[in-house]
């Protein structure tokens, strides 16, 4: 069984931290007074919150040090990741885990933390929270069900998610993990240490800003590494602000991965609110979900 | 090659396992047995298919030329002139075309016309029973780098990397002696000559001497192939790499890619080809150069290191053998990559 971290009480730490890209302080500061003030948290912020070393949120021993810090803090009951960007795949192989193997706690972001994700899902079968960061909560975004379902999954709220029909949708039940992630990431992961394993699982994925023929030369990285094969379920989230090349591809990111996908018989849904968007509910890696894909509904439950 | 260069790699396990004595784990220590297809003759035919982006007839009028002039014949395939979107084909069509030069015996070479996307969506489609007893070049870079890769790693057959008819320009009066030099190469690379190159020394070169089966190509496509049947085996041989259009951050992951999936701590040598890098938004300044991205890497590591190998989507792309045995020598103020 996978080990599930705590669920967090009123006035229990969350620490802030930026293991990527740069953020301003001033983007985090609504999400650092949400926790306080509305959530009943307190927050303990990194030192790699505001900090600067280019594209970066600091060096990578200044990234990994702040990390760390949380990581072994046993105060600390969740590390939130601030922003995503660019910079786990620099830092992941220098952290030690050990202490947090001991002391599991929740480990949020998504995007570039899909490293975190997959490398702690694989190695320590733990789970993680793939959830809205830091710039999610400003202009009000707070107030949004995609923010509010981290603040739920946080307090150990069992999870339903009921969702929209999509006309690509193939229906079926399927019961598995929960794992996946930002596609761009997982193909980077692709024969690490840190790849994912998918079998019975239930995979979720999502992109933003690549190119189409990309996305299918990624689908096609997944299918030709038996990543696919096997699904219990695949929840396909939002693919945004996609980009075609001169001579168009042809297809939409929907319509590439319903045909990559279409040998097998396991249920999927499409356009499920996991995304670089607003639309980005909280999902608990490596936790067992069932994913019921229907004529009329679509849900996705604990 | 040194038995013990050779590590875990499925073409020695292959092809000692049929050998007498030898059982199936004993061959981690195996040699690493690569055929090279027959170097061509005058008249031999040389096939043209698009195995990825589309590609007009007219396009490669002026390599069907300049092969001719070689004393080559040209067979152009089905999928020359054909379209579906962005590829030259449907997947059946392209996969087919191929799969006829594959099969043809009188095709002594299959030139891939151009890159682009697409080999990966075909390469499991096609069936390689007769290339294997009776292999051929198969040319070609970028997207073509799956073909390389599979090579390298289920078939151990030599292959090349070079231009394509997209490369040849149609006024040669007008092209730069680089350009005609490089496309000359890939006659010399056909015709069976030993190749040799040599590279601008760089002062962020690491010197030594290294012997191995040179094999890599396009960063992004190596990437993209790891962790799949295709993915390149790397220990005990001299990797190149090179990219166009990614930006700094994305060469870095893609580096660390290799780095993690262990491409890089048995390496006999690095070269490192043309990096054609997107320049970064103001606030995204990645803070590191090429030279910072791959030596950071690989500090741990003896092996030689070159930059600015004349291998890339550039003008300097010479043509080079995957799969063949070269010496590469670096230092200070000299680089060399000979075949051996």
């Amino acid at each position: 069984m996978i080990t599930i971290p705590p669920y967090l009480k009123k006035g229990d730490t969350i620490g802030l931290v930026c293991p990527a890209g740069f953020m301003p302080v001033e983007r985090v500061s609504e999400c650092i007074r949400v926790l306080n003030e509305n959530w009943g948290f307190t927050t303990k912020v990194g030192t790699t919150i505001g900090r600067q070393y280019h594209y970066f949120s600091g060096t990578d021993e200044e990234r990994i040090e702040d990390f760390q810090h949380m990581l072994d803090d046993d105060n600390v009951k969740a590390i939130l990741c601030a922003r995503g960007g660019y910079g786990l795949s620099r830092i992941v192989d220098r952290l030690d885990f050990s202490r947090f193997k001991e002391n599991p706690k929740w480990i949020i972001g998504f995007s570039d933390v899909t490293v975190l994700h997959s490398h702690i899902y694989r190695n320590y079968y733990i789970a993680t929270l793939h959830a809205p960061m830091a710039n999610a909560f400003n202009e009000d975004g707070y107030k949004n069900e995609f923010v509010q379902s981290l603040r739920h999954a946080l307090e150990g709220k069992k999870i339903k998610y009921q969702v929209p029909l999509h006309e690509f949708n193939r229906k079926g039940e399927g019961v598995g993990e929960l794992v996946g992630g930002n596609l761009a990431l997982l193909a980077h992961l692709a024969g690490t240490d840190s790849d994912l394993k998918t079998k019975g699982r239930i995979l979720f994925l999502e992109d933003v800003g690549e190119y189409l023929y990309n996305i299918d030369r990624m689908m096609y990285q997944l299918k030709r590494s038996g990543k696919l094969d096997k699904l219990a379920g695949l929840v396909v989230g939002g693919f945004t602000d996609m980009k075609d090349t001169e001579k168009p591809f042809g297809q939409t990111a929907y319509e590439i991965i319903r045909d990559v996908v279409a040998d097998y018989d396991y249920p999927v849904c499409f356009d499920f609110p996991v995304s670089h968007e607003e639309r980005n509910y909280a999902l608990k890696i490596g936790v067992g979900y069932k994913l019921k894909v229907g004529k009329n509904k679509v849900a996705l439950e604990e | 090659m040194e038995r013990k260069d050779f590590i875990n790699s499925s073409v020695g396990a292959l092809a000692a396992a049929s050998l007498p004595g030898l059982s199936k784990f004993n061959v981690a220590e195996g040699e690493t047995l690569f055929v090279a297809p027959p170097a061509l003759k005058t008249n031999d035919l040389i096939g043209i298919t698009a195995p990825a982006g589309y590609i007009t007839g007219a396009e490669i009028q002026s390599a069907i030329k300049k092969m001719e002039s070689w004393g080559f014949q040209i067979k152009i395939g089905e999928t020359i002139d054909k379209r579906d979107f962005t590829f030259g084909g449907s997947d059946e069509e392209r996969a087919k075309d191929f799969q006829q030069m594959l099969d043809d015996p009188k095709i002594k070479a299959i030139m891939c016309a151009r890159g682009g996307y697409g080999v990966v969506r075909i390469i499991d489609k096609l069936n390689w029973e007769k290339f294997k007893v009776k292999p051929k070049w198969i040319i070609g870079f970028s997207d073509a780098t799956v073909f390389h890769s599979h090579l390298n790693r289920n078939l151990g057959i030599a292959s090349i990397h070079s231009k394509m008819c997209n490369s040849f320009p149609d006024d040669w009066s007008i092209a730069e002696p680089i350009q005609i030099e490089t496309i000359e190469s890939i006659q010399k690379a056909l015709s069976g000559a030993k190749m040799n190159y040599a590279a601008t020394p760089n002062l962020q070169n690491k010197p030594g001497t290294a012997e191995g089966v040179l094999i890599g190509g396009n960063l992004k496509m190596l990437e993209t192939l790891a962790g799949t049947k295709s993915d390149i085996n790397t220990a005990g041989k001299i990797l190149f790499v090179e990219d166009t259009g990614e930006y700094m951050y994305n060469v870095d992951r893609m580096f660390w890619n290799l780095k993690r999936t262990g491409k890089l701590s048995q390496l006999k040598g690095l070269i490192v080809g043309g990096f054609k890098i997107k320049v970064d938004e103001d606030a995204d300044d990645f803070g590191k150069t090429l030279h910072d991205v791959v030596l950071e890497k690989i500090k741990a590591y003896r092996y030689p290191v070159c930059f600015d190998f004349p291998v890339g989507h550039q003008r300097n792309n010479y043509a080079l053998k995957c799969g063949v045995r070269h010496r590469l020598n670096v230092s200070v103020d000299n680089v060399t990559l000979k075949e051996i």
